[in-house]
């Protein structure tokens, strides 16, 4: 059985950093997708991806709390897109460049909150999440590798996307559209 | 007959394919009634939608190993002495650089699980990374089972082999160019451009790129380091099995051979399964030196029921050649048409937006039946001379259900057309809207 983020984190601090190659490999996914919607290149995106990864295991005994391991790395990843914008700047050699590259990459946030919203999530909900989407398993086979019952996986996909739908209308200003009129 | 409580607790279920034949029905009837349960519906079919999109862009993101390496570098641990650093130090007598030893370290959970087989990969494969580790330039050229014009990543087993050609620069900057029969795409360190040769398409990205058009299986073998560690690490983590042999050349040179049998998790009932690298289960020859540790030749076999094809050789690998500077230029003919890279939002964008996919491809079909190509433009980018020669005066004969791949962000719509010459085409409409103004366009499958 998977370990929770917490447990990782406490075994990396107690002397075993080999167990943060298992939060690399929850997260890699849903970090990159998250990165090449913020700065729009496959390449940068695994660059910052990795750097926010290396700088979250130096920083690791500064997470005050493990279980949030996911949305802290994303505030350190978007630390790093924004590092890796103003270098990209810094390097195009005329003015007209860089104001396309500036409005090419005007605050994608507004647009892809995705992988934000699915870090709110409670851990047992985000686990189905980015089994089922981002490591692309079936339902079976998610419910095969946490060891559940088929019907616990729906029922908490469902929980999840009702969740996930009213972070992302908070974000993005529509309305959700649980709990309509029944007929 | 289901209620709304009944439906809606089915309804994740049936977005997801898993309710048998009777409650599938029961809910359909109910959603076709019910205008609530359907918009709950649709809400969530649009999530999935976005998570699928999201899911499919980090498909073949593997970062374990060089994050590791970069962690355990910069803790600047006294070195431990692991088997794979005493085999590495042993064999080539070589010492060992701080990535290297944390490269060590990393492989040795890999040899505490396998058998010897899996460690002598991992020895070769690790000697291979560390061969190149100072390349400046490369050059590819292979041979892929593919249609001339199709996708770079796209194979078929019924194809002929074409030719697959890469240059890569990376110092001192960083450059590629990818070329096959009619299809090339070319960074020249300022923007990404690919030009599809068949109807003189062209897509223009304003800015570089390391993988750009579906290139990024051959853009990661010309990455060998990476490629070579990214094996390893899926091998690991996704149990894909491992083994080496030794063969003695007939130059009298011994050769290293890896095997990898890579499983790509996508169902065998899957229309995008064994269409691209990605989706297809494989098995994966490197052939190395084994004085030099270079690898020298790669083999990707589609492994299907029916028996092994051989779909991709690479024969020619060319370590830090010297490029020609022409490399980076690319004719483009007078009348490129070139394609959006995302639809603009129109005056009256909710009517498209609004669409399911079977109605976007039967609005997409009728403009190209009345050949009125302003509208079809509104579904497909760009409408070329040859496009409207082919699809102007279609008849629609049927349009069905449209379903889904894991190979695919969008949608496939089937569909049967009789075209202007009398010919039936019976196919499957590729068609997504994971763009900003939320409208169905149409990407492949005519």
């Amino acid at each position: 059985m998977d370990l929770t983020d917490k447990e990782y984190v406490e075994h990396c601090r107690d002397g075993h950093p080999e167990d943060f190659g298992l939060l690399v490999e929850r997260y890699q996914k849903p970090l990159f997708a998250y990165l090449t919607s913020r700065v729009g290149d496959s390449g940068q995106a695994e660059e910052a991806a990795q750097e926010s990864f290396v700088r979250a295991f130096l920083s690791l005994k500064k997470l005050r709390k493990p279980e949030s391991f996911y949305s802290w790395l994303l505030g350190i990843a978007g630390r790093v897109a924004k590092e890796q914008f103003r270098a990209a700047v810094q390097r195009q050699r005329d003015r007209e460049a860089a104001e396309t590259m500036m409005s090419d990459a005007s605050d994608p946030r507004e647009t892809y909150p995705l992988e934000e919203a699915i870090a709110a999530l409670p851990e047992s909900h985000r686990q189905v999440i980015l089994l089922r989407y981002y490591e692309r398993l079936s339902c079976q086979e998610v419910a095969t590798r946490l060891g559940v019952p088929l019907g616990t996986v729906t029922k908490t996909l469902s929980r999840a996307y009702a969740l996930l739908r009213q972070e992302l209308a908070a974000r993005e200003g529509a309305v959700p559209t649980v709990n309509q009129t029944q007929s | 007959m289901m209620n709304c409580a009944e439906c809606r607790d089915n309804l994740v279920a049936c977005a997801e394919g898993l309710l048998d034949r009777e409650a599938l029905l029961e809910c359909q009837t109910h959603l076709e009634a019910c205008a609530g349960c359907r918009a709950e519906y649709q809400a969530i079919a649009s999530l999935q939608q976005r998570l699928v999109a999201r899911g499919h862009a980090a498909a073949e993101v593997s970062m374990v190993a060089p994050v590791m390496q970069r962690v355990l570098q910069k803790r600047k641990e006294p070195e431990k002495e692991t088997l794979m650093s005493t085999i590495l130090k042993h064999r080539w007598g070589f010492g060992l650089g701080a990535a290297a030893s944390a490269a060590a370290i990393i492989l040795s959970t890999i040899l505490l699980t396998s058998p010897n087989a899996q460690a002598k990969a991992v020895e070769v494969m690790t000697k291979g990374a560390q061969a190149v580790a100072k390349l400046t330039s490369i050059h590819l050229r292979g041979q892929l089972r593919t249609y001339p014009q199709d996708n770079f990543s796209s194979i078929n087993a019924d194809s002929p082999f074409c030719t697959i050609e890469l240059w890569k620069q990376f110092e001192p900057e960083f450059k590629w160019r990818i070329e096959k029969p009619q299809r090339v795409a070319v960074m020249d360190g300022v923007s990404t451009v690919m030009l599809i040769k068949t109807d003189d398409t062209g897509v223009k990205f304003p800015h570089p790129s390391s993988s750009a058009f579906d290139t990024d299986w051959l853009q990661r073998i010309a990455n060998i380091s990476n490629t070579l560690s990214n094996e390893l690490n899926n091998a690991q983590a996704k149990g894909w099995k491992l083994t080496t042999t030794e063969e003695t050349a007939a130059d009298g040179k011994l050769k290293d051979i890896v095997t990898i049998m890579a499983r790509s998790g996508v169902p065998d009932n899957d229309y995008g399964r064994n269409n691209f690298i990605g989706t297809a289960d494989t098995r994966r020859v490197y052939h190395f030196d084994a004085q030099s540790g270079l690898l020298e030749a790669v083999q990707i076999y589609l492994v299907r029921p029916a028996g092994e094809v051989k779909v991709f050789e690479l024969n020619e690998i060319d370590y830090n050649p010297s490029i020609d500077p022409t490399t980076w230029k690319l004719e483009l003919p007078a009348d490129v048409s070139w394609a959006q890279l995302e639809p603009p939002k129109l005056p009256d964008n909710a009517k498209y937006a609004s669409m399911t996919a079977e109605q976007a491809a039967r609005a997409f079909f009728e403009a190209c039946s009345r050949e009125d190509w302003d509208e079809v433009g509104k579904f497909m980018s760009p409408v070329t001379a040859d496009l409207k020669k082919y699809l102007g005066g279609l008849e629609i004969i049927s349009l069905g259900d449209s379903f889904t791949s894991q190979a695919y962000v969008g949608r496939y719509v089937p569909y049967e057309i009789r075209l202007k010459n009398g010919d039936v085409k019976k196919h499957n409409l590729a068609i997504r809207n994971d763009n900003p103004a939320g409208r169905w366009q149409v990407d492949g499958g005519i």
